[in-house]
């Protein structure tokens, strides 16, 4: 079943256009990723999805209904998280509150403060911390954490292993691995393949703000030397 | 001593109406020049009840959750159109609402000054320090420090609190959380309307009630809000202190260098430190 997708969807900044006809979704239970480089569209798409942009025509889908009218705070409440590109984590909050907040619009599922603690344990450490004093490997599992804690049906991650330390990201890919095998679907934004190959089943590439190319993992593996021109700077 | 009490229950009056002004503005994002005229409002629908009543307690009571509703009203009707468009709409916006204040007081209360009486149990005067100090006065401070504690428990410790700082430093992030950020601003709209008529209600038996009276104390608020960082409540109750206590010094000891001293204060603050006084990075409410 597919659980979210944008159909035909056109997105502009004042007058400038950021995207084209934009098509694409996220099954249940997969983990899509999005890539391309910087500046391609990606941010917009998952804005558009999670309702912070507007599209100028074309729909928004939830489980087959149209919920292109639907606001940001009632697409949260169907089950769509977002750990945007640059964390935004509250800094008036502490690392606590961040995740607590989440936890106010009451979806039930698997997640909870103490589960969300034993995944990343260091926020555990700094639960009393004001938000804006953690590292940024530390920020990105809060973002992510807060994420969960509104036990969405699927989770849209904007490069959340971007700028950070080869063994963070490692951390990071592992708990992906295990939020998606308990049943999450993920859409994953990254500029490059490095994580996207681990996690991936399907793949978008996206290019001046349109889908270039899309298929499974195995596709994009045969297709790589094609799809890195594509991506690269 | 009395120097003392006075610049206190002053301090504590200019932090009521300073807080209002600076959660709206946090939250907003919007100046609200009308808060003088709430202030005015409270202290208008108190006298009324009062009159009614006869009880100077359900005046304190309800003059702010009347005049909180028609902030609701206001917000929903008017402010929540502007949010989007140039900050120039907005300060003609809340410009107008003064002067439709202004002219709906006067068609229901007229130009005459009204009075409310000090509450019996608070007419006599108590001994302190050697001293006799006005009760109402000790009254106006224990209630301002009681709504003050109460304010910043509402604002750091619970649910509604901790939404509301979400929603002031990233509204949009806190919309993906399923947090209806209209809401928030009606309520915090609320909120600061309610606060600026407690001022009101409560400051009733000490002035008389009249149409200037929203103002002269705005200015005062805005004197406070910018010395303690435009949206920082912390910084609000030290700057409400400092301008309290330097108007009660200042009348006593050197009337005609008050609003020297306070001008040179804000003008101050505003070319060193722009950010406010009592600012610390990354805070607000
Ligand atoms: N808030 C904005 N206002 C104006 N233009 C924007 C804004 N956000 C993004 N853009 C433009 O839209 C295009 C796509 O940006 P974005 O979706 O952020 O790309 P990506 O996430 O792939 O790097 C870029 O040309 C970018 O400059
Ligand atoms: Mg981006």
């Amino acid at each position: 079943m597919t659980l979210l997708a944008l159909e035909s969807c056109d997105v502009f900044y004042d007058k400038a256009q950021a995207l084209h006809k934009v098509s694409l979704g996220v099954e249940a239970n997969e983990v899509v990723s999005l890539i391309g480089r910087n500046g391609a569209g990606k941010s917009t798409i998952l804005k558009t999805l999670i309702g912070l942009n507007r599209a100028a025509s074309g729909r928004r889908l939830w489980k087959g209904d149209d919920v292109t009218a639907l606001r940001a705070d009632q697409l949260g409440r169907l089950g769509i998280a977002y750990v945007p590109e640059d964390r935004r984590i509250f800094p008036n909050l502490s690392v606590e509150e961040n995740l607590r907040i989440a936890t106010l619009m009451g979806r039930q599922g698997g997640w909870n403060l103490a589960r969300v603690y034993d995944l990343f344990p260091v926020l555990r450490e700094r639960s009393a911390q004001p938000g804006d004093t953690l590292s940024g490997g530390e920020q990105q599992m809060l973002a992510i954490s807060r994420g969960l804690l509104t036990n969405p049906e699927v989770l849209l991650l904007d490069e959340p292993t971007e700028g950070l330390a080869p063994l963070i990201v490692d951390q990071l890919v592992e708990a992906m691995r295990l939020i998606n095998a308990e049943g999450m679907a993920l859409l994953l934004v990254e500029q490059n393949l490095r994580v996207p190959m681990k996690l991936a089943h399907r793949q978008y590439v996206i290019d001046h703000g349109a889908i270039r190319w899309s298929g499974t993992t195995a596709d994009l593996q045969v297709n790589r030397a094609e799809i890195e021109k594509l991506i690269s700077v | 001593m009395s120097t003392l009490i006075i610049g206190l229950s002053l301090s504590f009056l200019l932090f009521l109406l300073s807080a209002g002004l600076t959660l709206i503005f946090g939250m907003l994002g919007v100046i609200n020049f009308a808060h003088g005229a709430l202030y005015m409002l409270g202290a208008y629908v108190s006298y009324q009840i009062v009159q009614i009543t006869g009880s100077f307690w359900l005046g304190l009571l309800f003059a702010p959750l009347i005049v909180a509703a028609l902030g609701a009203l206001i917000e929903i009707v008017a402010l929540k159109r502007v949010y989007s468009r140039d900050h120039i709409f907005q300060l003609l916006l809340t410009f107008g609402l003064i002067l439709v204040i202004d002219d709906a007081t006067k068609l229901i209360w007229g130009f005459d000054y009204k009075q409310v009486p000090t509450p019996e149990m608070l007419t006599a005067p108590v001994a302190l320090f050697g001293s006799q100090i006005p009760s109402y006065r000790l009254f106006v401070i224990a209630f301002g420090a009681l709504v003050s504690l109460g304010l910043f428990l509402l604002l750091d410790r619970s649910k509604w609190g901790m939404i509301i700082r979400a929603a002031s430093s990233d509204a949009d992030m806190a919309r993906t959380l399923g947090i209806d950020v209209n809401q928030v601003r009606t309520g915090v709209f609320a909120l600061g309307s309610f606060l600026a008529a407690l001022g009101g209600a409560i400051t009733a038996p000490l002035v008389p009630i009249e149409l200037g009276m929203g103002f002269s104390v705005i200015i005062d608020c805005f004197v406070v809000v910018i010395i303690g960082g435009l949206g920082n409540i912390r910084g609000a109750i030290f700057a409400s202190l400092l301008l309290g206590m330097t108007r009660a010094v200042g009348f006593t000891y050197a009337t005609e260098w008050v609003e020297l001293l306070t001008f040179a204060l804000l003008i101050g603050t505003l070319m060193f430190r722009p950010e406010g006084l009592f600012s610390y990075k990354g805070r607000s409410a």
